[in-house]
């Protein structure tokens, strides 16, 4: 593995924007395959972030900052990617669930999920149990991620999973619920395919699950 | 079915197999704290098990983590297990902790005439009661110079009662009392939820009744008067508290867009409350869903419209409201701090009762200073001495801007810390006191909750384009604020620095304004008209409000 991919891991942990800038132009430079600079550098890189979130070295700020580095990095790669090179993305619906608009926990979620390759559907907040069904068919998702931050509204998540039931696709989908008030034990209650206490967790999760269907 | 034997109540239960403990104590009248409603996720409702095995309980995974020296010892989530044999379980007894909580019955007062809306006359054989310029009933005799009011203060964790002489302004005396619907239902949305039931609000609205009826039979002994001769009693709380105490279903309040079922601003009838048969319940006016009468009440009691300048009125707690005046205009808006500051979520966290750390400095000789309330052996950490730890150690560089603990190598910090830096559980954690740390998640909860904090204070300022250094004084209202110290505040960053020098503590202006409402009437038409013209501001709607959250994480 080329040294300078090592190094976009670093930096991206690092959170030094500056140096992932550089160092991407420099894949550039050296006719380093983009796509692999993305992939075992900076995806690596938010990786290694995620890891050290989970393990309370770092926390929202600080992952937020390496997406920042990350991002900067892909844009400055992506044109360069051989059309052939390009890995098809796993799909998911996210979004907040009916009667709740607290969507900064959704939003981390995203962001960590389209730093590991996955393509998010956002659904914004609010959203009514049959949107996220009605959504997920139409893109043709792999995954149901539902959030929540208030113990008033953390029920109707649990219609997700009923409809899916009554409407005969449940194995068509996963469901992964999360949030404040939310625990494993509320996910098995409710059905639920997976529950994630944090967004570093939630990419694992996701990983997983995709790893099996597939 | 199977019985649990409730053996320090002595009182057995009878239940279905597979139904929880803590069911079994709801079914028998066993008070077992339950303050997240049997989530799982706040280990107060931990028991001991004297004949605990795998056929006998199950326990469900739950968030909250038992150490492993108290499974080992028998203990289990009473809300978590689930019962498949005869059991005895021996209760702890939290409920008479609460006993020696800490609160704050004071607040800020302003001078204002008494025009009284309840007023007497007698008439030569009867004495005629009128409210306004309604006659509402009528007593034998002369009683004329009988007529009192109650002001009481409905929080989510504690009540405050006072007794008024309506015809003096006097408060003759004041109680407190623990909310005993903290026991079901710790915080607003999970008391909501138990509440959009028919039974559960029945027993919310039940228990608090019966609360406040013993406050007022202990007021009216301390004071010798006859409880008939109270004819007007104040509401003032958080607005999900109005609808609980009200007998109304607060179930909107929990689901956007918030919109509350009642209003205030009104009078209702007392016939629930042991006062005079035509007694009276005034409700102050409620500004949105999460800034409540409590505030109207703040607003009143600080005479906020009517200051000079720019004002910042904060009241700290689980749920933080704030409201900013410029000039007699005002904006206000609420942000859930979550429940760190009660204790929640914290490794040794506690309420501010007997054993909690509740002051902590370290002297700029390095010599750390301590308080305990009750003057016992430290065992634990109470909201205001976990802001003190966790602000000074980020003054003292023990706590980097990022919220990670600096390692003793590394820092710079006096040898005298550095020794009370220890590894437990393969965490570096700050040990307080004896046998009681900080620990690294605990920080995180920490920066949560002043984060919200500090982002609504921001939002509001940016709302009115209005920069920190412009505002003159920053009020903190509530009875948790009068604990905490400028300096930690400033320390952790819950308030900007340009702060500095212009936040005093105004107290428990919930009941003071509420005494305004009750013993001078144009005050409940100003205040309507008033509370009509708050722009209240939700934060979730607000452009740039998660990236302004995130920023104020750390230090």
């Amino acid at each position: 593995m080329s040294e300078l991919f090592q190094k976009l891991s670093d930096a991206v942990v690092d959170m030094d924007e500056d140096l992932v800038e550089e160092l991407a132009y420099r894949v550039i430079e050296e006719q380093e395959d983009a796509f692999e600079a993305i992939d075992k550098g900076l995806t690596k890189g938010m990786d290694r972030a995620g890891k050290l979130f989970e393990e309370q070295e770092y926390f929202v700020p600080e992952l937020l900052m390496c997406a920042d580095a990350m991002n900067i990095g892909v844009e400055i790669l992506k044109p360069h990617i051989k059309v052939n090179g390009l890995r098809e993305k796993h799909k998911v619906v996210i979004g907040v669930i009916e009667g709740d608009t607290h969507d900064i926990g959704k939003n981390l979620v995203k962001l960590m999920l389209e730093t590991s390759n996955f393509e998010v559907i956002d659904l914004g907040r609010d959203v009514p149990p049959q949107t996220f069904i009605d959504r997920a068919i139409e893109e043709e998702v792999e995954i149901i991620m539902i959030s929540s931050l208030m113990t008033t509204t953390m029920d109707a998540m649990a219609d997700v999973v009923t409809n899916l039931r009554e409407q005969g696709m449940k194995d068509r989908f996963k469901v992964v619920v999360g949030g404040g008030p939310i625990s494993q034990g509320f996910a098995d209650k409710i059905g639920a395919d997976g529950y994630s206490k944090d967004a570093a967790n939630a990419v694992r999760l996701c990983q997983k699950i995709v790893g099996e269907v597939v | 079915m199977v019985k649990v034997n409730f053996i320090s109540e002595g009182i057995i239960s009878s239940i279905n197999k597979g139904e929880t403990i803590l069911e079994a104590a709801r079914k028998a009248g066993v008070v077992i704290e339950a303050p997240c409603n049997a989530m799982g996720t706040c280990g107060k409702c931990k028991v001991k098990v004297v004949n605990l095995n795998e056929s006998s309980v199950v326990s469900r995974e739950a968030r909250h983590h038992l150490k492993p020296e108290e499974s080992q010892a028998g203990y289990t989530l009473a809300c978590q297990a689930q019962v498949y044999e005869d059991i005895e379980v021996v209760t702890e007894n939290t409920v008479s902790q609460n006993k020696t909580l800490k609160i704050l019955s004071e607040g800020m007062r302003f001078s204002y005439d008494i025009i009284s809306n309840i007023t007497k006359c007698f008439d030569g054989e009867k004495t005629k009661v009128y409210s306004g310029k309604t006659l509402i009933g009528e007593e034998p005799g002369d009683t004329s110079s009988q007529a009192y009011g109650l002001s009481i203060d409905i929080g989510t964790t504690t009540l405050v009662a006072a007794l008024i002489n309506l015809l003096t302004g006097e408060e003759l005396t004041s109680v407190s009392a623990l909310n005993p619907q903290s026991l079901q239902a710790q915080d607003v949305l999970t008391r909501i939820k138990f509440a959009s039931s028919p039974e559960g609000l029945e027993m919310m609205y039940n228990s608090i009744t019966d609360e406040i009826n013993r406050m007022i039979e202990n007021v009216s002994k301390d004071a010798k008067i006859n409880q008939r001769h109270i004819y007007e009693v104040v509401y003032s709380g958080n607005t999900a508290m109005l609808h609980l105490a009200c007998n109304v279903n607060p179930v909107t309040l929990g689901k956007y867009p918030y919109t509350p079922q009642i209003f205030g601003g009104n009078n209702i009838t007392a016939e629930m409350l042991n006062v005079s048969p035509f007694g009276l319940i005034y409700l102050p006016p409620v500004i949105s869903a999460y800034v409540g009468p409590d505030i109207t009440s703040g607003i009143l009691a600080s005479q906020l419209d009517k200051k000079k300048g720019i004002t910042l009125f904060i009241d700290i707690g689980t749920n933080g409201e704030m409201v900013i005046a410029k000039e007699g205009k005002l904006s206000a808006t609420s942000t859930a701090a979550g429940p760190a500051f009660e204790g929640m979520n914290i490794a040794y966290g506690m309420r501010a009762g007997k054993g909690a750390l509740e002051y902590f400095k370290i002297e700029d000789s390095g010599e750390i200073i301590t308080r305990t309330i009750g003057d016992v052996e430290t065992t634990g950490i109470c909201g205001s001495g976990l802001l003190d730890i966790v602000g000074e150690l980020v003054k003292a560089q023990v706590i980097g801007s990022n919220g990670r603990f600096i390692t003793p190598e590394k820092g710079t910090y006096s040898e005298n810390i550095k020794k009370q830096m220890i590894i437990k559980d393969g965490k570096l954690c700050f040990e307080v006191a004896h046998q009681v740390f900080l620990t690294p998640q605990d920080i995180r909860q920490v920066q949560l909750a002043k984060g919200a904090l500090r982002a609504g204070v921001e939002m509001l300022l940016l709302c009115l384009n209005v920069k920190a250094e412009e505002v003159a004084l920053v009020e903190i209202a509530g009875s948790f604020g009068f604990h905490l110290r400028e300096e930690s505040l400033l320390n952790i960053g819950l308030l900007p620095k340009e702060f500095e020098g212009k936040i005093s503590f105004i107290g428990n202006t919930s009941k003071t304004g509420g005494e305004a409402f009750l013993l001078n009437t144009d005050f409940r038409e100003s205040m309507r008209s008033l509370v009509k013209e708050i722009d209240a501001i939700e934060l979730a709607n607000q452009k740039d409000f998660d990236k302004v959250f995130v920023r104020e994480l750390s230090f």
